[in-house]
């Protein structure tokens, strides 16, 4: 009798948390994985999106291409543009429910320089410093016209519980132990509007609203309790949870077909968001034949880029030159490479490798997430056949592409990746393309190293008279096109199938990485 | 007392003569063994599907209407044309005839069975043979302790396990198969060569003071032929399959060569989307290979196991 009336408790609860369950209004987005949640460590565009929700900024990106008053409520610049001034907002609270204070942002920050990785080459050359628990104070090496942008990507993390997490068996930083880096893979310490509640690191990421966040009045009246970003990108899976009302918003990465074929659905429509991203074929300038600048050229003769941009989604436009078009800085006005056979057979010619390309194929990596990749890598292999260059095209998942890009040696030939840069201005998507802090990411597969480069590019962001700065991004734009360090494809329109019931507007969000799938402004009512 | 009847032995064998009754009766054994095999239709089916596919495969080159698809080419503006005109059995995503494809991608599969075979059989037989011989000794632990070790892993983990360590194409696929083949014939040997050790012409042979290479190669193998030539035959279309199963996951033949699997696995995101012929022809064409070499190695099966008898 007693078994029985626990048996019968036992299933009421059950049942009883299954409608709970039922009445959770939820947001599934699928994403390209891995996805690094550490504030130190995640950069790339599933990471950047989920930082955007679990960690909260200085400041904030808005859609005219600046920034908002966020966690800092104002800020002052001094007079030689070395110190900068951030106040803090009051009873800002954590996931855990202590205050965010300035030290939380010092702290953030020291430990975003000391890991090095994710955004730390965006960071300005400075010392953070709390002066009280709500006023921190940021002291630079030299005047940075971006320093408060850039903050965008400073994602304040908790200290206490950082700290409390920390594993001294690591010797990796010193008195610091591992910096919490192993806890903060599969946990979060933020106070941002989402928090991470369950993350295996593969397969999803579960995220929990976070009522008591500081901005809640802010949130979309139907703002989802649950947020789940779903680790696929396959077609067919994607495709049928659509179907099956287990999936609002899709990846940015369906093939034209698929998005099609979804956008015939009643219930499902598709949206092409102008993005900061623009697709680029990066060539390793350290490996045979890529090291000579005629056979880069050659390539970047014999490309179709028509037929590339035709086969995009309409609407898109070829890239003109290194950077996306709509930065501020980007130049027109550039001498470019469009199909010609015959200017690339003659560069060809003058390539030290002429007499024996056959010796010396290509090797082009794309994404296996990306399937639609495929057909620009084919179309690329079709045209290098035409001039006499070999080229293998190989499949290569993205955590993979990531590992190679780490070294020189396992970095390949070519690899095609979608890079957005931070803020909208040409020098800062110079930057994080071409100079040595990303050579060992997978933002440069190039592996330029050009320290007079990196001077030059750096000379150029931190001149703060905007003509004269543009002036120089033309100049530099110009010589890395020159060079042929790399192919530039397209400027990306991101594309996204969504349920009609989800009420995202994401032109009235930044167009900065992260923040066009911004949960607390998308409602779900479905 | 009954008389004994003993035929006459002609003192001196006349070699020509002997020469020619063997010729003789090997065609009479032949032609006895092709009697049996075309008593049953579909072993004749699936032996002329199997040179028809194999002839396919061979001039793939100069029966295919578009051979130039198999190379680096693309041609966006005649993708994904449905069966029927100049494209017999339409075009893939990137404009390629799916008819060229699939003849090219025989190539790929009956080398991928050819290679297999070829590696496998020679080192499985041999392990199996010498363990089953060694029955009982350390030589015999070694051998099979391994043997069971491989077998004990699901095969097609195992390949999939091996090929994705090494950088996908055929060679790599092949070295997966064929890691994960030879333990099976390794087995069946051992059984066959441990009950062979017993037999009366292995004791006379080592009583005589045959070496254990001759004892092994012209005692014991000669006696395991046909089991092993059946084993063989069924396995060509299993290789096939695994080899496809492998392309279809991206671990096989690469583009722009035509792996039959890798057609079906790219072709599968068009089904939704109403472009069915890049995935359902690779896929009947898997099934046609696969049919053919099972109908021919069935009937050789019966072949055998009746010479057998």
């Amino acid at each position: 009798m007693r078994k029985l009336l626990v048996l019968t408790l036992l299933s009421l609860l059950v049942f009883a948390s299954a409608a709970l369950a039922q009445d959770e209004s939820q947001l599934r987005i699928t994403f390209s994985w891995d996805t690094d949640i550490d504030p130190a460590v995640g950069d790339d565009f599933s990471s950047s999106h989920a930082l955007a929700n679990i960690y909260d900024t200085l400041v904030f990106p808005n859609n005219m291409a600046s920034v908002d008053p966020w966690v800092a409520e104002s800020w002052e610049i001094s007079d030689d543009f070395l110190t900068i001034t951030f106040n803090l907002r009051q009873g800002v609270l954590f996931h855990d429910g202590s205050e965010l204070q300035a030290s939380d942002v010092a702290y953030s920050f020291d430990r975003l320089r000391a890991v090095g990785e994710g955004y730390a080459y965006l960071m300005p050359d400075a010392t953070a410093e709390a002066v009280d628990d709500y006023t921190v104070q940021f002291n630079m090496s030299q005047p940075d016209p971006f320093a408060v942008d850039k903050m965008i990507r400073l994602y304040i993390a908790n200290e206490d519980v950082v700290r409390a997490n920390y594993d001294m068996e690591s010797d990796l930083y010193g008195e610091h132990g591992d910096y919490g880096r192993n806890w903060l893979l599969t946990n979060s310490a933020g106070s941002g509007p989402y928090e991470v509640t369950d993350y295996p690191l593969v397969g999803y990421l579960e995220m929990r609203r976070w009522d008591s966040w500081w901005n809640a009045d802010n949130f979309h009246e139907n703002a989802a309790d649950v947020v789940t970003y779903v680790d696929t990108t396959e077609a067919a899976t994607v495709r049928s949870l659509m179907l099956n009302d287990e999936l609002e918003i899709t990846d940015a990465w369906q093939s034209i077909e698929g998005l099609q074929a979804l956008d015939s659905v009643d219930g499902i429509d598709v949206m092409a968001i102008p993005s900061m991203t623009s697709f680029y074929y990066m060539m390793n300038t350290r490996l045979a034949p890529l090291d000579d600048v005629h056979c880069r050229r050659a390539l970047a003769y014999a490309f179709d880029y028509d037929q590339v941009v035709a086969l995009e989604w309409p609407g898109t436009q070829a890239m003109i030159g290194p950077v996306p078009q709509s930065l501020g800085g980007h130049t027109s006005d550039l001498t470019i490479y469009s199909r010609d056979l015959d200017k690339a057979r003659e560069e060809l010619a003058q390539c030290q490798y002429a007499a024996n390309i056959a010796d010396y194929p290509v090797d082009v990596h794309w994404i296996s997430q990306v399937p639609f990749e495929e057909q620009f890598a084919l179309l690329f292999q079709a045209n290098m056949a035409e001039i006499g260059v070999p080229v293998n095209v190989l499949s290569t998942p993205w955590g993979t592409v990531v590992e190679n890009a780490a070294s020189m040696e396992t970095s390949p030939h070519i690899v095609t990746i979608y890079v957005s840069t931070d803020l909208p201005e040409a020098g800062l998507m110079l930057q994080q393309r071409y100079t040595s802090p990303t050579a060992n990411t997978w933002q440069q597969n190039e592996w330029l190293l050009d320290e007079d480069l990196d001077a030059r590019i750096t000379d150029a962001l931190l001149t703060m008279d905007r003509d004269e700065r543009f002036a120089k991004y033309a100049a530099l734009q110009q010589e890395i096109a020159d060079q042929s360090y790399s192919l530039f494809l397209y400027d990306q329109l991101e594309k996204h199938a969504f349920k009609t019931f989800v009420d995202w507007r994401p032109e009235e969000n930044s167009r900065v990485m992260g923040y066009q799938i911004f949960a607390p402004f998308i409602g779900v009512d479905g | 007392m009954a008389e004994i009847a003993v035929s006459p032995v002609p003192e001196v064998i006349d070699a020509a003569a002997l020469a020619r009754i063997q010729r003789q009766n090997r065609r009479e054994n032949l032609g006895r063994m092709w009697f049996k095999f075309s008593r049953n239709p579909l072993s004749v089916i699936g032996l002329l599907m199997v040179i028809a596919i194999i002839l396919l495969a061979i001039f793939a080159e100069f029966v295919t209407p578009f051979p130039d698809h198999v190379r680096p080419f693309t041609d966006f503006v005649n993708a994904k044309k449905p069966p029927g005109g100049e494209y017999l059995l339409g075009t893939d995503q990137f404009g390629r005839d799916i008819l060229s494809r699939i003849v090219f991608g025989f190539r790929f599969s009956l080398l991928m069975a050819v290679v297999v075979l070829t590696l496998v059989v020679p080192v499985g037989v041999t392990l199996g043979m010498v363990a089953g011989y060694f029955q009982g000794t350390i030589i015999d632990t070694i051998i099979m302790r391994i043997t069971d070790i491989f077998l004990s892993v699901p095969p097609l983990i195992l390949a999939l396990a091996i090929a994705s360590v090494l950088t996908p194409n055929l060679t790599n696929s092949m070295v997966a198969v064929s890691l994960m083949w030879w333990p099976w014939y390794a087995r069946l040997v051992y059984g066959l060569s441990s009950a062979l050790r017993t037999e009366y012409f292995v004791s006379s042979a080592e009583t005589i003071g045959a070496r254990t290479p001759h004892i092994l190669f012209r005692e014991i193998l000669p006696n395991m032929i046909s089991p092993i030539f059946t084993k063989m035959s069924l396995d060509v279309g299993w290789v096939i399959i695994i080899g496809s199963m492998l392309s279809f996951l991206g671990l096989g033949v690469q583009e722009p060569q035509p792996g039959l699997g890798t057609m079906v696995a790219k072709g599968s995101d068009y089904l939704p989307t109403g472009q069915w012929w890049m995935a359902i022809f690779p896929a009947l064409a898997i099934v046609v290979v696969v049919l053919g070499f099972n109908l021919l190695g069935d009937g050789l099966r019966d072949l055998f196991s009746a010479e057998e008898v």
